[in-house]
């Protein structure tokens, strides 16, 4: 489930028309979802609250053995309008699972933005400021965050925490994304790490003209993307490389959507292939192989995801009295379809060394509810390694 | 005079190196290994080879049949070598990763997938010169440490040896590892070896300890110590318990140990020795209860060496009503209590117990051992028999008190007559000869853990040594003001205590015996010499006999096995 912290971040993506899915990094976001899921330990409590559309806070307290908890503060340049309050939240936002890749946008242009006032530019670039203090470990996380254009972005990152080296690292990252090809750049001082990722999405191009859907239904209708990213560490002469591909279908596909990745690193012989659909409304599943070349060894997960969502009372439609009274019936309401209400999901994978996750997420009236396990059947002794349960509470 | 340093039968032999190598591996693997070693450090193969080292005596500090100090001069240059299997993460990105915030994280998608590729190190041509200093001694094994930093030079050779830059690497990072192992794990793994070779009891001990972890692991139940009586239970005065009376000993049954296990005591001791284990400067005050800081004056000569009648008398004949909670507190921290000691419970658990409670600190308790040697020797003097005869306690310790100067042993004897209660001669006839080793032997138990009590009968040394720390944690939640009250307060009145007493150790018996009465205490010194004289022919004998003669073993310069005693009764 995603923290409130990270919710009105999103929500700041989508105010600013920023499309976080067009990254090579999250090639595999389905996949990462459905297996790689966080098992929360211990109980953690969250408070979160949006006092004003430019400004949150949040606290958790969490008891991990010994109690530690956090404070974090985010001020937007951007005023936002997100459902805060976690009794009215639609767990579809907060709760990520199979991600459905969207028609790709075409970007706004730069002359968009300009606003003018008695002949001088008053335009801002949106900005978000994000801090984190944990304690009492005394470890500090601060996020800028900026749009420079339609088409780029800005992202600083640092942890300051005395255990590191140099007491702390930066992380810069500047994204440009056009819709067709995005990429991304970025610069660690941890290592001196230089790293560029690519992505390029096949298929027509967004900024020439809004693509119209295909008329056949019996073809798969989706969007193929490959994509690649190199590092180089200056300091450790390290580096890396991979290369990636996805295939996944649109929403405006009739059959069941599915997506499938393959990545590899060339330089390790790794491959990794995940497959994942989604079989019905409320239940996606997924499967990840990796293997190799090299060392020939494998690894073997898969995972699924049900959504559980509420009964709904039929509601028995009487005749009403003003009916009753002019001896007719009532007239005929088109009802319009509510959208379900959610009341949890189930996550659950397992690897080929019975290693077990379980997640179950849903709200209890106000409280939204984290509730995690982790089950090693290799240790028929003792086979829970972990249980948590989060709660959120925001407002 | 020759020493003979015999190389190759140790080195023959295969269980030694089975065993050698087992402990390398729990070594290497005990300290946590850096991201780039992603699997357990297995020792694969192991050879001392055929050279042995070349040793210089330096310097013989002590020398005896069973101990030994000296200082040596070591050069190696052998053949001896060493595998080493692991896994590596070959992905520097990867191993970059580890440890690195999350939240700064580039987050590469696929950059960083492993790659584990198996390592095999040998270490050969292991060049070592070094000064040694060297201490042996059958009851606390062999302890070596080194002087200086022992090594010179190693070859190491690797799956990796055609990239000059990962074998130059592995090179200084393995010198660097082995240099700590030598200084730091290798004295302890010696120590352990030696042992297992030279202590049977030691290897039972651990035996039984892996058992009882496995079992612990098993069953977390409490266990009622009582619950199944012991098989030759005893009294406080060595009488043999029939079953009625065992059945009548139960932990809430008896009103008297039920008033023993008042719920607000209980609670309040738990306070006290949470007291220590925090900051808190609140000390829960106690009725009636001596706290040790009261008595440190004599304390402190106690364990300066000096002999210090008065102090220990309090302990020791605290011990009485302490045996019963200790008895029950173990049964709730494990299960020791009725699992494991079947020819004596009460008597382990109880001295063990004690053993945390009054003596303050490892120190103290290893300078009674050190005291308890010399008493043996000339153990039963006609004098103290003479103070024995049937006086109370409290007179007998004054006694103790006012003559430390003539004998360091005098006083404890006295001490633990303090609750005894006089007694028919007939009862004491068979624990005569369990008591005279007893006499010194339970000094010992103190020093052991509680919850090894059980084990603590048998290797009773080692454990001073390797244990003294943690035996103080773990005794803090037994119970022992209350069982020192009675003895301050009210020493002469032991009929009104026997009830109490039930569960005490064999400890007290055996010294109540000792100075119960003259005769039978002449008896027993003159048994004993023949003990002493008969030792050597009986070593194996005892050795091979159970529980008892295991555990006299390693002092066998001070106590002659019971069972040999028996016999020659």
């Amino acid at each position: 489930m995603l923290e409130f912290m990270d919710y009105v971040q999103h929500s700041f993506y989508n105010a600013s028309h920023w499309n976080t899915e067009n990254s090579y990094s999250q090639l595999t976001a389905t996949a990462r979802e459905l297996l790689e899921f966080d098992t929360p330990r211990g109980l953690r409590l969250n408070l979160s609250s949006l006092s004003s559309p430019n400004f949150a806070t949040s606290y958790a307290i969490g008891s991990v053995g010994l109690v530690d908890g956090a404070l974090s503060y985010l001020y937007t340049s951007l005023p936002l309008f997100p459902v805060s309050q976690s009794g009215n939240i639609d767990l579809h936002d907060v709760i990520r699972g199979y991600r459905q890749i969207q028609e790709l946008r075409k970007q706004e242009e730069s002359w968009m933005w300009e606003e003018w006032q008695g002949g001088k530019r008053i335009d801002k670039r949106n900005t978000l400021f994000y801090g984190r203090l944990y304690l009492p470990q005394s470890t500090l996380e601060a996020l800028y965050l900026r749009r420079l254009s339609p088409t780029q972005q800005l992202k600083l990152s640092a942890v300051s925490d005395s255990r590191l080296r140099n007491g702390g690292t930066i992380l810069a990252l500047h994204q440009y994304d056009t819709g067709k090809y995005s990429t991304e750049t970025l610069y660690s001082t941890d290592g001196g790490l230089v790293g560029v990722r690519g992505l390029y999405n096949f298929g027509p191009d967004p900024r020439k003209g809004i693509t119209e859907p295909p008329r056949t239904e019996d073809r798969f209708y989706g969007r193929f993307s490959a994509g690649a990213e190199m590092y180089y560490g200056a300091l450790n002469k390290s580096g890396g490389v991979s290369f990636g591909g996805r295939f996944a279908t649109l929403p405006a596909h009739k059959g069941v959507p599915l997506t499938a990745t393959l990545t590899m690193n060339p330089l390790m012989g790794n491959f990794s292939t995940t497959y994942a659909v989604k079989a019905g409304k409320n239940l996606a599943l997924c499967s990840k192989f990796d293997f190799n070349v090299y060392s020939y060894e494998s690894d073997l997960m898969l995972g699924c995801e049900l959504w559980r969502m509420k009964a709904k009372a039929k509601k028995i439609q009487e005749r009403s009295m003003a009916a009753k009274l002019e001896w007719r019936l009532d007239e005929v309401q088109e009802t319009l379809a509510e959208p379900e209400e959610v009341t949890g999901v189930l996550k659950a994978r397992v690897d080929q060394n019975w290693r077990i996750g379980l997640l179950w997420e849903g709200r209890i009236k106000e409280l939204l509810f984290t509730l995690a396990s982790s089950i090693d059947m290799n240790r028929p002794d003792q086979p829970f390694r972990a249980v948590g349960l989060e709660v959120q509470y925001s407002s | 005079m020759a020493f003979n340093f015999n190389w190759s039968p140790l080195t023959a032999d295969a269980e030694f190196y089975k065993m050698a190598q087992q402990m390398l591996t729990t070594a290497l693997n005990k300290s946590p290994k850096p991201p780039i070693i992603v699997d357990d450090i297995l020792v694969n193969e192991l050879n001392l080879g055929s050279v042995p080292p070349e040793l210089e005596i330096l310097e013989i500090g002590d020398l005896a049949e069973d101990r030994f100090r000296g200082i040596f001069k070591m050069c190696y240059s052998g053949d001896a070598f060493l595998t080493l299997k692991t896994r590596v993460q070959a992905n520097p990105l990867n191993t970059y990763l580890f440890s690195k915030p999350s939240f700064t994280s580039p987050q590469p998608l696929a950059a960083s997938s492993g790659l584990t590729i198996p390592l095999q190190i040998t270490l050969s041509e292991i060049k070592l010169s070094a000064f040694i200093i060297l201490v042996f001694s059958r009851q606390k094994g062999l302890t070596l440490v080194f002087r200086n930093d022992p090594l010179e030079s190693l070859k190491v050779s690797s799956t990796f040896d055609s990239i000059p830059f990962v074998r130059d690497y592995l090179q200084k990072e393995i010198e660097m590892q082995l240099r700590t192992l030598m200084m730091d794990e290798l004295p302890a793994i010696i120590h352990r070896l030696s042992l297992r070779l030279w202590c049977p009891e030691y290897r039972a001990k651990e035996d039984a300890e892996l058992a009882e972890a496995e079992k612990l692991e098993k069953e977390e139940v409490a266990v009622d110590p009582l619950a199944s009586p012991p098989q030759d239970a005893v009294d406080a005065r060595g009488n043999v318990l029939n079953a009625n009376e065992i059945s009548t000993l139960s932990l809430d049954g008896g009103s008297e140990i039920h008033s023993l296990f008042s719920q607000k005591n209980l609670v309040r001791l738990a306070a006290l020795t949470d007291s220590h284990r925090t900051l808190s400067l609140f000390t829960p005050s106690i009725r009636d209860a001596v706290f040790r800081a009261w008595a440190s004056p004599s304390e402190r000569n106690d364990s300066a060496g000096t002999s210090t009648p008065a102090t220990p008398s309090l302990l020791r004949s605290a011990s009485s009503p302490a045996n019963s909670s200790t008895t029950y507190t173990f049964s709730r921290g494990s299960d020791d209590g009725n699992g494991h000691m079947p020819s004596r419970p009460s008597l382990v658990s109880l001295q063990s117990a004690t053993t945390g409670l009054s003596l303050g600190a490892g120190r103290h308790s290893r300078s009674h051992m050190r005291k308890k040697k010399n008493r043996v020797v000339n153990l039963r003097k006609a004098k103290t028999t003479d103070d024995m005869a049937g006086e109370s306690g409290s007179e007998s310790a004054s006694v103790a008190a006012s003559e430390p100067i003539i004998s360091t042993r005098i006083p404890e004897e006295p001490e633990d007559n303090i609750i005894t209660p006089p007694r028919s001669p007939s009862g004491k006839v068979r624990f005569r000869t369990s008591s005279i080793d007893l006499g010194d032997s339970p000094h010992k138990f103190r020093l052991s853990t509680p919850s090894r009590s059980a084990l603590s009968s048998k290797a009773v040394p080692e454990q001073v040594i390797l244990d003294s720390t943690p035996t103080m944690e773990k005794d803090e939640p037994i119970i022992y003001s209350r069982a020192r009250r009675p003895s301050l307060k009210k020493p002469q009145s032991q009929p009104e205590k026997a009830p109490a007493i039930h569960l005490t150790p064999a400890p007290i018996l055996s010294s109540e015996s000792l100075s119960g009465s003259g005769g039978i205490v002449e008896q027993a010194w003159v048994l004993k010499m023949a003990g002493e004289i008969a030792r050597r022919a009986h070593d194996e004998k005892a050795s091979r006999e159970g529980f008892w003669s295991g555990s006299t073993v390693d002092e066998r310069e001070e106590t002659p096995p019971p069972a040999y005693q028996a016999k020659a009764l």
